[in-house]
Parts: structure tokens; sequence; C-alpha cells
């Protein structure tokens, strides 16, 4: 249309423009660690270093888009009186395949070196940590399977509510999910992985030192929506500075399942606590420190079960608290909503929401405790034939 | 280039046509008045959207939960916001502009089936009844992207309305579109080709094209989940041989493409109003018309890139390479409207503001859709309301700026008077900064840590949530003042004569509101609709207002050129 031809005075402003823009960008990425939270995983310094090159590159488009937009809106502006038309240009080959060309190279580079980090994060490491993770509304728990040290034959499994780690240790999480679709996120690591019914998803991250003092504790949050609780499906996971500190934790734990303490009250508490069941992601339970706002609260459950519950399902309170486990819709809390809590069942150990009958008991029986007194509400003799039957 | 006949024919003494509000509420087969009942219908469900999001982010002021009494509640806030806001305000307001504006800048007196037009219509006002009782039934409280199990095991009987409701706006929206297609293939004027149509009907040419392929899947997807919850099938409950995965592949495959059934008629809108308003012809007229057949063909390939944390990791590497491809188009066009003002005589309309707005905030929504086109960065930022910011800069900074210059843009046209500029120009500011606060600090709340869909969130996130809900609620009183400017413009507007904007396009060659055949006589089709700064085209403008009237004086319309020294008498005056 016009003469292709450029002026030297034109390279000149393009090369002007061009470095200016660049160098536009490259400020703008400064701002690059102000809005990631800490780097803790050796992924997140990946993926941050990424932005950071998207961001250079997409803030010098914003700075030409927009600075070309206000030029011409201060150079072009019809002045008053001006009653004629602009000229009379209906495009330029060149400038349009310019304009086509430079996007697809930058999207081409975007696209390589996302491939590269991608392929850097999903890798397999040696000797991961492999712990399971399963997703429940609205809690996350944790599983580590040792063998046993009584018979290593056999396989030992030690639960918790939050995940521990230590620096340097590359981690395998395989993830499944109770009921609806979870989605595992640890914002400090940057890395997310939706958990599914019907499949078993992996995510994988290495911690990282950090300035922190240890043991540090992150948030793994839900990042998709999974009903009433999902704003409060939140875990911890507490990566410790080294192995050594990790296994005193991890020993104690163990030591725990391998010694539980006989008296049932003292058992269903640290069974509650070992976050094995999500009972923490809907209720509120101060001596656990639990604060979940789906379900009603369970501070003082033991007291409501002997007076105000009682007379509402003619239940005694050990009657009424085990088969709120076992059949949690047959009452329903006034304000709260029916099918919401898992049906706990002691008949498949395969199946879903399985609750061992031991389990069972010793969470009643220390839910039974939680009066103002502090003394039970129930008559343990009659819970335990409630649970195991007569024989 | 340009050549026209002059002068252009008698003026038949047609009374100016009067708008009665009657009209409106009753089954009509006119183009323009289904077109005004599409418009007026999805505004009033912005409203309603727009209320609902008034409670979000009154929610979000604080850290914890204390608008809502529950979560349950607050998800079906922003589930029924979302579904409202696409289904029943973005979608059916372009299907409003389409159904208006594509007969008559094709010089045709109404679509090509005007009864399956009134048709179409007709199924939005029950599908929002079911939308609004789905509330009371039952809260459907799964988001407006319906995640089995979670919408089909959990969420209240009000899901099952609202996928009626849905399934609804999809057969409205698929009868719109076959009779746009078949309109604009088939009933433009002698001597207009394909490659002169105004850009905005090769964007709603490109949109209906997306919606018949894409919205059977919706409907498909819909009709699954539908049957989950009432008939007892298990396609999506994992535990009995369904697959979770079914439903956001089919789900995604129409949802990916409805954000350019949302997005590409504003862009169609923003080709038009930059042009006329600049002074300047488009600034590469093929690109841009080709542009929107490349989105609307590559836009089928992208889906799964809603599913980066989800599908199976290694098919996220190739949706990845789709999804960066697609930015390309929206490349150009963004560069063919920058080069469209450059050089122009640009006019600061209030239409013209926020086409500008538009191009301003809908870059970064471009940005970061490249950003989140990548995986791994995508992973930390997924189901964030780093999203909530790029959808609502691509959504609200695009399709809504975009509807807003329409409405100021062709206001006149529909009701024969111009909306008042000191107000507009008022309500874009306060839009433009309220939109900018309300979403750019969430890019931030997102990345840093806080998920979206939440009501409770950590106490780090409140600073960059108040700057949001202060800013949405300086959006939500924004759009009182358009109410009300429409509503006092209709009533004392300055009259705006046939062509106040001096545009070169047909809907303007014929009076305002146009007559109920929409011309009189043929229309007298100027041959390039963006052919400005010729001496043709200004003798071309010169003789609409001679042959239809020119807008009143005072009325904010462009500048006509001092009369000619001698003004050529229309025959038959």
């Amino acid at each position: 249309m016009t003469s292709n031809q450029l002026g030297s005075r034109t390279i000149f402003i393009i090369i002007i423009a061009g470095v200016a823009l660049i160098l536009g960008g490259l400020v703008i990425s400064q701002v690059t660690p102000l809005i990631f939270p800490v780097q803790a995983s050796a992924e997140s310094l990946q993926i941050d270093n990424l932005f950071r090159i998207a961001l250079v590159i997409g803030g010098a488009i914003f700075l030409l888009v927009q600075g070309l937009l206000i030029y011409s809106i201060v150079r072009f502006r019809a002045r008053a009186g001006d009653t004629s038309d602009g000229i009379n240009l209906h495009g330029n080959a060149t400038l349009e395949i310019v304009w086509t060309a430079i996007p697809a190279v930058i999207v081409l580079v975007l696209t390589v070196l996302s491939y590269q980090v991608w392929v850097s994060i999903q890798s397999v490491k040696d000797d991961e940590m492999t712990v399971k993770v399963t997703g429940a509304r609205f809690a996350w728990s944790f599983a580590y399977e040792v063998p046993d040290p009584r018979d290593t034959s056999q396989k030992l499994t030690v639960n918790s509510k939050e995940l521990h780690t230590y620096v340097g240790r590359p981690m395998k999480l395989e993830m499944v999910t109770q009921d609806v679709i979870h989605s595992f996120w640890v914002p400090a690591f940057r890395m997310k992985q939706d958990v599914m019914p019907g499949r078993t998803t992996t995510v994988r991250f290495t911690p990282i030192q950090t300035e922190e003092t240890y043991p540090v504790r992150y948030p793994i949050k839900c990042a998709e929506l999974c009903g009433s609780g999902h704003g409060e499906m939140v875990n911890w996971l507490v990566v410790h500075k080294d192995e050594a500190d990790y296994m005193a934790w991890f020993n104690q734990q163990l030591d725990l399942v391998l010694n539980p303490p006989e008296d049932p009250v003292a058992r269903g508490r640290q069974v509650l606590a070992s976050g094995a069941y999500p009972c923490a992601g809907c209720h509120v339970l101060a001596d656990l420190g639990w604060a979940g706002l789906t379900g009603p609260s369970l501070n003082g459950v033991g007291d409501r079960a002997a007076t105000v519950r009682a007379s509402a399902t003619g239940l005694s309170p050990e009657e009424y608290l085990d088969r709120s486990i076992y059949y949690p819709n047959e009452y329903i809390v006034p304000g709260f909503g029916a099918g919401l809590m898992p049906q706990f069942q002691a008949n498949d150990p395969q199946g879903a929401n399985y609750m061992s009958l031991d389990d069972h008991f010793a969470i009643v029986a220390y839910l039974c405790t939680q009066t103002s007194t502090g003394e039970s509400a129930c008559d343990l003799d009659r819970l335990r034939s409630l649970v195991f039957g007569n024989s | 280039m340009a050549t026209v006949s002059l002068p252009l024919g008698d003026a038949p003494s047609a009374p100016r046509p009067r708008l009665r509000v009657s009209d409106y509420l009753r089954w009509s087969v006119d183009h323009k008045i289904i077109g005004v009942q599409y418009m007026v219908t999805a505004f009033f469900f912005f409203i309603v959207g727009g209320a609902l999001a008034m409670l979000i982010r009154w929610e979000l002021l604080t850290p914890t939960m204390d608008v809502v009494a529950n979560g349950s509640q607050y998800n079906t806030l922003f589930s029924v916001h979302g579904l409202v806001m696409i289904f029943l305000w973005i979608i059916p307001m372009m299907a409003g502009f389409g159904n208006y504006l594509v007969p008559l800048m094709l010089g045709a007196k109404d679509m090509a089936f005007p009864w399956l037009n009134a048709f179409a219509f007709w199924l939005i006002p029950p599908a929002g009844v079911l939308m609004i009782a789905s509330w009371l039934v039952g809260p459907p409280e799964a988001g407006w992207t319906q995640y089995p199990p979670l919408s089909t095991l959990f969420s209240g009987d009000g899901q099952t309305l609202a996928a009626l409701s849905v399934h609804l706006l999809g057969i409205s929206s698929i009868l719109g579109a076959i009779n746009f297609i078949v309109t604009i293939l088939n009933m433009r004027p002698e001597g207009m080709s394909i490659w002169q149509i105004p850009l905005f009907c090769w964007a709603i040419l490109a949109t209906s094209i997306i919606i018949v392929m894409a919205t059977p899947f919706l409907a498909g997807a819909l009709t699954l989940l539908i049957l989950d919850r009432i008939a007892g099938t298990t396609f999506f409950d994992a535990t009995r041989g369904g697959d979770v995965l079914l439903w956001q592949n089919v789900f995604w495959f129409y949802s990916h493409p409805a954000v350019y059934i949302m997005v590409l008629p504003g862009m169609g809108i923003l080709s038009d109003v930059l042009s006329v308003h600049s002074r300047k012809p488009i600034f590469g007229y093929k690109m841009i018309a080709l542009s929107s057949m490349a989105i609307a063909i590559v836009g089928f390939t992208v889906w799964a890139h809603h599913m980066f944390t989800s599908i199976q990791p290694e098919l996220r590497i190739p949706f990845m390479i789709t999804s960066m491809i697609i930015a390309v188009p929206t490349g150009i066009k963004i560069f063919s409207w920058l080069g469209t003002l450059w050089g122009g005589k640009i006019r600061f309309t209030t239409a013209m503001l926020f086409s500008l707005g538009f191009l301003s905030m809908f870059v970064i929504g471009g940005i970061t859709g490249v950003m989140l086109a990548m995986v791994p960065f995508n992973i930390h930022v997924h189901d964030t309301y780093f999203v909530v910011a790029h959808l609502h800069f691509v959504l609200f900074g695009g399709a809504v700026f975009a509807i807003y210059s329409g409405v100021y843009h062709w206001f006149p046209k529909i009701t024969g008077r111009m909306l008042d500029e000191r107000w507009g120009r008022l309500h874009f500011v306060l839009t433009y900064i309220g939109f900018f606060f309300t979403f750019f600090p969430m890019h931030f709340a997102g990345m840093l840590g806080m998920p979206r869909r939440v009501a409770v969130y950590m106490p780090e996130f409140q600073g960059l949530n108040t700057v949001a809900s202060l800013g949405s609620f300086v959006l939500g009183i924004s759009t009182f003042i358009l109410v009300y400017n429409a509503i006092a413009s209709l009533r004392a507007g300055k009259l705006a004569g046939a062509n106040p904007w001096r545009a070169l396009t047909l809907e303007w060659a014929t009076s305002s509101p146009p007559p109920a055949t929409n011309f009189i006589g043929d229309p007298v089709l100027f041959d390039d609709p963006y052919g400005f700064g010729t001496p043709a085209a200004s003798d071309y403008l010169n003789a609409i207002d001679r042959r239809f009237g020119a807008p009143e004086p005072g009325a904010p319309a462009a500048p006509r050129p001092a009369a000619p020294a001698a003004p050529q008498p229309a025959v038959g005056d």
C-alpha cells in the first residue's frame, strides 16, 4: 500500500522503544517475590522464575499496548472545530505480518520454557517418601505406611492430620478422596493436584531450606469447591529441619500406635487427634483445636447428649452418641443440614467410611467426657455392650 | 474506491415511528422489538447477578463468615451469580445486539426466520424464572461449573432446576445462532459481498458457528447431570462405574468456546465503534474478520486448560500448546484496533471511552490468559483468585465494557434519542475505576494463596479483599447511572437524527428508530462500511443527513462539516 522502506529515524525510534519496553518489563517483573508466598520447595524456585520471565514479556506488552493507546489518544484526538475525518488507511501488510509473527514467537518461547519446567517438576526423584493422602469433606488426612517393627512382614499405618516432612526429602503423595473432588494445594510449594473419586492421583515436591526457624508450618488448602466447609478445609504441612528431627516426631507417633493407651477415653482422643477421620473439618472441639463450621459444635456434647438431645430423641447419652456416628441423619441438630456427615460403617474394612469397632468405641467414650465437669456423661459398660454386642 | 449513487432517492413522508411499551411486552416477530426484549431482559438479570456480587463482596470484607449464615449460602451466592451473569446476561445481551443490528446492517427487513427468532427469545423468561426458583427449592451450591459428584450427590434440588434453566437457555441460544448464520449468509443486499459486511456481523457469524457446534455438548452434559440427579443413573458416580472427568471434559468443551461466545460479539462492537469514533477505516478488515474465525476454530481445541490440575499429566502439554496458539489471533485484533486509532480524529464520546477502556483492560486479561496457559504456573494459581481476576478482566473488562460501548453507540438508533454524555462520562469513569480496583487486587490474592469460592479466608488477605469490595461497590453504583441516564434520555434526550455518529454502515441509513420494515424502499449502500476519509464518504453522510434528518442542534453527535455552498435539494422535499 505505502512504501515499506524504513527511514533510519524510524529504525532508531523502534530500537529505542524496544529497549525501553524490555527495561519496563524488567522493572515490572521485580514485583515477583512480593506477589508469591515464601519459596519453600524446589519447584517454587522454578515456577517463580518462569513467572518472572512471563512477567517481563507480559509487562513489556502491557506497556506497549497502553503506551500506544495513550499516545494515540493524545496525538490523534480531534481538535475542537475539526470536522474532517482521519486518513483513509485500510491496513499495512508488513505491520500485520509483524504483529502476527512476534506474538507467535513469544508464545513459542513461553511454551518451550514451560515445558522444560514441567518436565523437571514432574520427574520421579530418587529416594522419595511416599505418603497416602485422603481428602474428605472438610479435612485432609495423611497416612504413613511403614513395616511393623513387631513383624516386619506386616504393614503398619501411622495417621496424622498434619503432613510432616523435612528439608531436602523428595515427597510423593498418593491421593484419594472419600467423597467429592478436592484439590490439594500448598501455596508455599506452588504445587496443586485434584483428588477425584475413582482415581488415585499423585503430586511430587521437595521442601527446601528457608530462612525460617524449624519446624515450619505451611497451610495446605483445598482449591476445588467441595461444599459448605470448603473455605475451612485447611490442614498444615510441617517441615522439620532434618531427618533426625522428623524421625523424632515420627517415632513418637509410631509409639502411640504401637502402644495405644488402655483407657478408651485417652485412646479415643488420640484417634481423633490423629486425623484418621475427617471430623475436624466440620466440628468445633476446643480440646483438640478444631474449628470447623459446617457441623454442630462438639464442645460440651456430653452434657447435651444427657439433656436436650436425650429429651429430643429419647435415647440415653451413650445410645445417642453411638448412633450419631453410624446414622448421623437420624437426628439432625437444629440449624444444621442433613446428609453432610459421612455415614461410618464397621462391616467392610476396604469400603468407604470404614471405622473399626475399637475406634468407634474409643471415640464415643471420649466424646462422652466432653462435659463441663470433665466427668463422663455415659455408662461405659453399656456403651461397650452397645458397640460390641452382648457377647 | 468508494462510489455511491446520489442523491438518495426521494423521501416519502413517513412519520417518526413511536415506541410503545406495550409492543415490548407481547409476542412480536419484529427483530427490533425482539432485540430490545433481549437487551432489557438481560439487563434485568445483570442487576440480579450484580446484587449477588455485592453480597459476595460484602461477605468478603472480613475474613470470617458474617453476612451469610453458612458456607452453603455463600456457595449459592456465587453459583447463581455465575450462572446468571453468563447465561442470562452476557449471552442474551449479545444476542439482543445481534438481533437488533444484523438485519439493519445488512439492509434486510428482518431476520431470516422471524417466528423462530421470537420463540428463541421467549424461552428466556421461563429459564430465568427457573434459575431464580432454584434458589428457593434448595440451593445449587456447586458453582456455575457444577462439577459432579458435588452437584449430583450433595447439592440441593435447585441444582436440577438450574440445570434445566441452562438447558432452555442453550436451546434459545442454538435457535438464535442458526437464525444469525442464515441471515448473514443469505440476506445481504445486492452488491454487498461477505467482505463488505460490518465486522460486527463477522463477529456474530463466528459466534453463531461456535454456538451451533458447542452448545449441543452442554446440552448432552446437562442431560446426563439431570439424569444422575433424578433418575438414578451413574454417569458421574465413580463408585458405580461413572467418571467425574467425563463431566469436566464435556462441560469445558462447551464452556471454553462459550468464552468466545461472550467476547467475540464484543470485539465486533469494538471494531465498529473504534472506527466510527476515530473517523478512520478499520485497520486490517480481513485480518480482524479472519481472526474471529480462527478463534472460533482453535477455541475448540483448548478446553482442557481448565483441567490442568485434574486431567492426566501427559495431556497437559498438548493443551498448553493450543491455548498458547489462540493468543495470536487475539493479539492481531488488539494491534489492529490500535492501528485503527493511529492517524484518526478520535472523538471521546462515551461509546468510544468504553471501547478504549475495553482495549486497556482486556489486554491485561489477555496477558494473564497466556500466563494461565503455562502449565507450571497454572498449577499454582488454578482455582484461585488469580483465575477470578483473569475471567473478570475478559468478561467484564471485555464483554461488559463492549456492551456499554454498544449501548451508548446504538441507543440513538434504537430510541431516536441521544444518551446524555455527561452522565455517560461519569458512568465510564466510575465503571473503569471501580472495575480496576475490584478485580486487579484479586491477581495478588490468588498468587499469594487465596483459593476461589471461599467465604472465610486467612486474615493476611483482608487488605486486598477490602480494596476489591470497595471497588465493587463503586462498580455497583455506576450501573444505576446508566439506568438513570437511559430513562431520562428516553423521555427528554436530544433527538438523534438518522446518523448522529456519521457512520457508514447501513443501520444508520434509515430513520431512528427505523420504521417497521427498516427501510422505506431499497437502502442505499455505501460500498465500504469503514471508508472514512474520502470525499465520497462525506458526500454519502451529508446525503443521509438531508434525506433522513440531522441530529437536533445541541445533541452530542459527531460535528457536521460546514454546509456545502449549494445544498442539493433532495427530490420530493
